[in-house]
């Protein structure tokens, strides 16, 4: 447990020197939580009854979408690293350090993940709801089943973009795939749109992949539309899949390492 | 310590495609191009020996100490340091070597050395005493507290090259691997690298096997010299033995009073001449230097003269290129 402390520590302080970035993102985030806000509420003023939820349960679904990015963003995570480091051959350095090359990814992820969210979503949230109509948590009871869903999701996210690593080992380069790749989970986590409003087969195809665990099972857990039963249910389908894709991601792994070429030197 | 046995590892490439679609047909053919980059290699190290690890580029270096390290998995082959088999048992094993790979560096870029190591002691599980000990060690022999509180991006070569080996000793690490540790650096640097590897080689019975494309390194500090091209091994000895092995030649360097022809000496060849200097080649098993001092003497007056012992590049070079003709056969 120390270690993924320390590598949060460190997280901290690599990226605290990138003072500017980080108010770049702050803007950014905040632009996009603009946005949503703008595009629901003037939908809401056509057709007030066609979206499931009321406006400001949709309003805090949005809004807590992009904020969420920050610590749900499936186009940056181990992949990435890994990838980066395969290309200049520092996976050496991580390969040589006494730890399980899984769990050493999953530490290096949480540093940086707790500090994005700290600094990123939890002002964002704030913001959010100072100015843009966020809501709190549909109960108290939402808000801590909320806390166990985001935990869940995080990991779900974090065994995908793992394996996407695992296929990096492979070609050694994953440009092209990722950014498919981070398409289709912002589409299927229900990041954008609220999967309850997908059309009949892609709702049921969104129901059953993994990503809705990301977005759409804490958000809708947070505004309320998921409660009693059907969020526990939809907790133990995030949990089956955390174990299922940490599972593959073992396994991918000790049959990848084999095939493991390191560039230079 | 270090036992490998019939060492291979091949690495598997795609065919590439020509012509139109060449990339997509790269990606979806199945042919593969096998290269060994080690090739049955065999050796022994004991407890407290330096040895010097050495061969040209893509010899296969690098391949097998990334093996020893754990991080590749051999295609077939044994090793067991210490008991132990790097790839297999990584996270145990990992626990009892350090490792500096001299073309890049283990530290975080961005934050001030005492950080990362910091992290380092944390990963490596080291002990509030023994993180001390060992940092007022590198404070003594690497002046580590010169330069602990700037950022690695801003340390020069040589700094950074001591803060990396102070990260791979932070644990008391009983074996040492180092994968060119003084490429790049000056010689004023090289030296302060030197004496630490000895030193700690020396005082805490390190072992240490070190690459290196520096001969000097490995006269100042090697006893035992392992030579590997085209993924064998083709000379594993004492560094002495090499001297006396390729080492027969000597050149005996003479000033005439004057210039003169060349020509040439009993047992002896004439290199060069410029300006009245003569360089004589010769075995020392088929003649002495006095021998030849006197032929010469007797013929033109000498006004100074000196015997230069062959450089171990120089060995290194013709051991290189005897296996490069044997490739070439092959």
């Amino acid at each position: 447990m120390r270690i993924f402390w320390s590598f949060a520590r460190q997280a901290f302080q690599n990226t605290a020197i990138y003072r500017f970035d980080y108010w770049l993102q702050l803007v950014s985030v905040f632009l996009m939580m603009y946005s949503v806000h703008w595009i629901w509420t003037s939908l809401y003023s056509q057709h007030p009854a066609a979206f499931g939820v009321n406006v400001a349960q949709m309003v805090t679904y949005g809004i807590l979408g992009m904020a969420l990015e920050a610590i749900f963003n499936p186009g940056q995570g181990p992949q990435t690293y890994i990838a980066t480091q395969l290309k200049s051959g520092g996976i050496d350095t991580d390969l040589a350090k006494p730890l399980d090359f899984h769990l050493h990814m999953l530490a290096r992820n949480v540093g940086e993940i707790l500090f994005r969210f700290g600094t990123l979503v939890l002002p964002s949230a704030l913001i959010g709801g100072a100015f843009l109509g966020l809501q709190l948590p549909a109960s108290p009871v939402a808000a801590g089943l909320f806390a166990v869903s985001l935990l869940l999701g995080y990991l779900a996210l974090f065994a995908l973009n793992f394996l996407l690593g695992m296929v990096a080992v492979i070609t050694l380069d994953i440009r092209s795939i990722s950014w498919a790749y981070s398409s289709l989970v912002r589409f299927f986590s229900g990041q954008m749109v609220p999967l309850w409003l997908f059309p009949g087969f892609l709702g049921a195809l969104a129901n059953v992949l993994p990503f809705r665990s990301i977005y759409a099972i804490p958000i809708s857990i947070y505004i309320g539309k998921l409660n009693g039963s059907a969020a526990l249910e939809a907790l133990i389908f995030q949990s089956v899949w955390v174990v299922a894709l940490f599972i593959v991601g073992r396994l991918a792994w000790s049959g990848v390492h084999t095939r493991l070429v390191v560039q230079g030197g | 310590m270090i036992h490998v046995d019939n060492l291979v590892k091949e690495y598997k490439r795609p065919v590439r495609k020509e012509g139109l679609f060449s990339g997509i047909r790269t990606l979806l053919s199945r042919d593969f191009a096998v290269k060994r980059a080690v090739d049955g290699i065999s050796f022994h190290i004991e407890p407290g020996e330096l040895v010097g690890y050495i061969g040209p580029n893509g010899a296969g270096k690098s391949t097998s100490i990334k093996m020893l390290t754990g991080i590749l998995v051999p295609t077939s082959g044994r090793i067991e340091v210490n008991g132990l088999a790097p790839h297999k048992q990584r996270k145990e094993y990992t626990r009892q070597i350090g490792v500096v790979f001299g073309q890049k560096t283990q530290l975080w870029w961005d934050v001030p050395v005492i950080d990362s190591l910091r992290l380092l002691k944390d990963i490596y599980k080291v002990s509030d005493a023994e993180f001390k000990r060992n940092m007022e060690l590198f404070s003594d022999l690497l002046d580590l507290h010169e330069f602990q509180h700037t950022p690695v991006r801003q340390l020069s070569l040589g700094q950074r090259m001591r803060a990396d080996l102070a990260g791979a000793l932070i644990h008391t690490p009983r074996i040492l691997f180092l994968d060119e540790p003084t490429i790049g650096v000056d010689v004023v640097a090289k030296e302060r690298l030197r004496n630490f590897i000895k030193e700690i080689n020396r005082e805490r019975k390190v072992t240490v096997l070190l690459t290196t494309h520096d001969m000097r390194d490995i006269e100042k500090l090697c006893t035992r010299m392992m030579i590997i091209d085209h993924g064998q091994m083709i000379y594993d000895g004492s560094v002495e033995q090499i001297r006396e092995k390729y080492g027969r030649h000597r050149t005996l360097v003479v000033q005439f009073e004057r210039e003169i022809p060349e020509f040439s000496a009993p047992n002896a060849e004439c290199l060069k001449s410029v300006g009245g200097k003569l360089w004589f080649r010769f075995d020392r098993l088929a003649t002495t230097p006095s021998e030849l001092i006197a032929y010469i003497s007797a013929r033109y007056p000498i006004v100074d003269l000196a015997v230069e012992e062959p450089e171990i590049e120089d060995m290194v070079r013709t051991i290189y290129g005897g296996s490069e003709a044997r490739g070439k056969e092959a």
